[in-house]
């Protein structure tokens, strides 16, 4: 669906869709980490003294919609993967989320933990999330950040370098927290906010980290990730330079949590430009001593 | 007794979807169990109940 011209796509969906078919069957072996993580987005539900009625749960695995639902809210669940959908029983949709199928003004909260790290137009698929949403919509998103798999992406460039004299990416690039919040921005989102929150990992065998990456449906699926097998050695070597001194393997997951609103008239809305009637340069002065000037000498 | 009826889809779903290409309002066609969306000339499978609303996994329609 690429466009002539178009810049070349990160991901491959196709993969990203097979990884999340095959995960579909093994993604109870990571459910406890899948939990938290939805943990850390739906506490945030508790913030607001919104009531919401009518969710989205893109990409929760299983795990985000029966969440929602025991909150008491209407959740459809949606998935690249019609396999991956149909763990979330009640309402589900199989659908890219680049081309999202859903109606202006269909829900009132979309949550996607975890899952929009394999979209190759973030931008317009948050554009698309905000139409989707009715005026005064929440959208809670959680993406790896920048730093996720960091460690693991430097040891396995070595070993691959070390062992076959080439290199080929293995681990996807993760946005900047910075970042985040900007692309919140531009897709139209009010009082949008990205933060870090951070889920530990702990591995008594290293390569159990990758069986939980395969389960979860994060292999890798960059358009540009080599075909070829690499020599058993890469991951065997790159693992074990990771590990610990007592073998184990800590990993860190950093998570940017985004928050946005769809606008609506009632919002907060910062004041209109040359609106103020005050002089921001007077109240940042320090006040000035009796008697004295305009405080021109401000001496510290 | 008769056949299993196939899974039926969540009306709230019918309510709800468009079609992902055109963005235009869709045709639920009871018998054949599809989504049609005639602007973008395809029809959406329903699959145990789940709307396949992939374009790489709809008929086309004949004309």
């Amino acid at each position: 669906m690429t466009p002539p011209g178009a810049p070349p796509l990160l991901f491959d969906r196709r993969a990203v869709r097979a990884h999340r078919t095959r995960a579909a069957s093994r993604c109870a072996r990571v459910a406890p980490i899948l939990e938290e993580a939805a943990a850390w987005l739906l506490d945030r539900l508790d913030d607001t003294t919104r009531r919401f009625t009518a969710a989205l749960d893109l990409g929760g695995r299983g795990i985000v919609a029966p969440l929602l639902r025991a909150r008491g809210i209407a959740t459809v669940a949606c998935d690249l993967s019609p396999r991956m959908a149909a763990l979330s029983g009640g309402p589900a949709v199989a659908a890219d989320e680049e081309w999202l199928p859903f109606a202006p003004a269909s829900f009132d909260l979309v949550v996607a933990s975890l899952s929009l790290h394999w979209v190759n137009d973030l931008p317009g698929t948050l554009i698309q999330l905000r139409r989707a949403l009715r005026p005064d919509g929440l959208l809670l998103a959680s993406l790896p950040a920048a730093g996720t798999l960091a460690s693991l992406r430097a040891a396995l460039a070595e070993a691959e370098v070390a062992l076959c004299g080439g290199l080929a990416p293995r681990v996807a690039p993760f946005p900047d927290l910075r970042d985040c919040a900007g692309l919140l921005q531009r897709a139209g989102f009010a009082l949008p906010v990205a933060d870090l929150e951070e889920i530990a990992l702990d591995y008594a065998a290293p390569m159990a980290l990758l069986a939980d990456l395969r389960a979860a449906g994060e292999s890798n699926a960059l358009a540009e990730r080599s075909r070829r097998v690499p020599p058993r050695g890469v991951f065997a070597r790159a693992l074990a330079r990771l590990a610990g001194a007592d073998g184990r393997l800590k990993v860190v997951l950093p998570m940017a949590m985004l928050t946005g609103w769809a606008p609506a008239p009632g919002q907060p809305q910062p004041a209109r430009r040359g609106s103020g009637q005050v002089s921001l340069a007077d109240v940042l002065r320090s006040p000035p001593e009796p008697g004295e000037g305009d405080g021109a000498s401000d001496g510290t | 007794m008769t056949t299993p009826e196939p899974v039926a889809v969540d009306p709230r779903l019918l309510e709800i979807l468009v079609c992902p290409l055109t963005r235009t309002t869709l045709r639920y066609d009871r018998a054949r169990n599809e989504l049609i969306s005639a602007a973008a000339g395809l029809a959406f499978p329903i699959r145990d109940g789940i709307p396949i609303m992939l374009a790489e996994e709809a008929r086309p329609l004949e004309d």
